[in-house]
């Protein structure tokens, strides 16, 4: 059963979705749709779309379309994908040098649906930190660049 | 029997295996033995001088007050009963058979000759304690009197023209700040009456022993039958029929919405307190350039200043773009 995802256009969308989506884990995946790595991950996010509903709302945005958010988020490469949680952002250390979003797709559903758990879980615990399940050999891996440079 | 039985026998008996060391003697006997001189009669209270003693040679419970309704003469069951001759009897078997200290012994008996003179003083206390009752009473009627008196005097007063009513004191208690609602005529004082005669002070200002009173109503018959109440009869309040009801009786209680936002408050308050954004305002109007709170990935220093490095950033950006 696959869903199609809401889709966001504008910074005023993305600011009323952060700021109505309330006691559940805010997913925001940064991307473009026609992008390889992002279908897949798409795909991931729609099929347990469902299954997530009591603890995460998931929405997709374009990076394009948003640029002021793809500069405040440091979003370099995509799909990135960043937790909110009661318009406030959740971070999360996966073992790679971003902690503040999730960078390229996950291995499997299950690594998806573990590390939302684990995401409510500390908010709910009052935790804006949390420790990420995912094998860190599963965990794409990039450079960080500055964009100073 | 053999003679070893006989000796094993004498031996291991209760009475040589354990002497009575610690039988002292008894607090209550003492002060019995006290009572016995000073003789005390008192009032009598039944949970006080109901109680009873247990006299460990004849084995049996004794009252130890002696008791006539209304007074009590302290400690008498108890010496009554050391005076028997049952009572003497068993208390030398028990200090033969338990060994006991002889000296003891006297404390737990009494003579006739003693209990007889005992008597004749509890007979005087009695007389004693009688007088100073009746003593006593006589004063109490006496202050009553005095009241009294005083009271009739101050009501007297109280008829005189106000000059006078400065002169009361001493009885800031009495009916000048006490109304009753009397009829018209009720000017006279009754002197049988023990509560406040009904008498109405018509004081302008209220002032009396510095104390200054709001006048609240008119005490006249007048004026009452206007307004009627419940003693007199009135409709209550809630049958009353008012001109501009609403057209439809509205429902009572919450509509559907309220109850499910009800709901919905419920299942809040049973989240944890401390989750994350617990405190965050959902329905807020923000302007366009706002925000949320991001941690961003260059910025040094704390979470909320990442917004405001940000601007800064894109300011500095927007001028350099400018030029």
């Amino acid at each position: 059963m696959s869903f199609f995802l809401p889709k966001l256009q504008t910074k005023r969308e993305v600011d009323q979705v952060i700021k109505t989506v309330a006691e559940r884990v805010l997913v925001l995946r940064f991307g473009r749709d026609q992008d390889a790595v992002c279908l897949q991950l798409d795909e991931i996010l729609s099929k347990t779309a469902h299954d997530l509903s009591k603890m995460a709302a998931i929405y997709l945005v374009d990076v394009d379309s948003v640029p002021i958010y793809t500069r405040y988020f440091d979003i370099s490469y995509i799909p990135s994908t960043v937790f909110f949680f009661n318009g406030q952002h959740m971070k999360v250390d996966y073992g790679s040098p971003d902690h503040t979003k999730f960078i390229g797709c996950f291995k499997t559903k299950q690594d998806f649906i573990d590390l939302i758990e684990v995401i409510f879980r500390g908010a709910m615990r009052g935790k804006l930190i949390v420790h990420s399940p995912i094998d860190p050999r599963n965990i794409p891996k990039y450079d960080l660049l500055y964009h100073g440079i | 029997m053999s003679q070893h039985d006989k000796e094993l026998k004498e031996k291991f008996t209760k009475a040589t295996m354990f002497p009575l060391k610690v039988f002292a003697v008894n607090p209550q006997v003492e002060d019995a033995q006290q009572f016995l001189k000073e003789v005390k009669v008192e009032k009598y209270d039944f949970t006080e001088h109901e109680q009873n003693f247990w006299c460990y040679c004849c084995k049996m419970e004794v009252k130890k007050h002696i008791t006539n309704e209304s007074l009590a003469v302290l400690y008498g069951g108890l010496l009554e009963h050391f005076v028997s001759s049952e009572h003497l009897k068993q208390t030398n078997t028990f200090w033969w058979e338990n060994k006991a200290d002889i000296k003891l012994k006297d404390k737990f008996l009494l003579s006739g000759d003693a209990y007889e003179k005992f008597k004749v003083a509890v007979a005087k206390a009695v007389e004693n304690y009688e007088e100073k009752e009746d003593e006593y009473i006589k004063q109490e009627a006496e202050y009553i009197r005095e009241v009294e008196r005083r009271r009739q005097e101050v009501v007297q007063a109280g008829f005189e023209p106000q000059a006078e009513q400065n002169s009361v004191d001493g009885f800031p208690v009495f009916a000048v700040d006490r109304y009753e609602s009397p009829g018209v005529g009720a000017y006279s004082t009754e002197d049988t009456e023990p509560g406040p005669s009904g008498v109405h002070f018509h004081q302008p200002n209220n002032m009396t022993n510095g104390q200054t009173l709001t006048f609240v109503g008119e005490q006249f018959q007048l004026s009452e039958p206007e307004t009627r109440n419940i003693h007199t009869g009135a409709t209550p309040p809630w049958l009353i029929v008012e001109d501009d009801p609403d057209t439809t009786p509205k429902p009572i209680g919450p509509s559907y919405e309220e109850f499910i936002q009800q709901k919905e408050k419920e299942k809040l308050k049973k989240l944890p307190p401390n989750r994350v954004g617990a405190n965050f305002n959902h329905t807020s109007e923000t302007d366009d350039s706002w925000l949320p709170s991001f941690g961003r990935v260059w910025n040094d220093g704390r979470r909320w200043q990442s917004r405001h490095q940000f601007r800064l950033e894109e300011g500095k950006k927007r001028k350099r773009d400018k030029r």
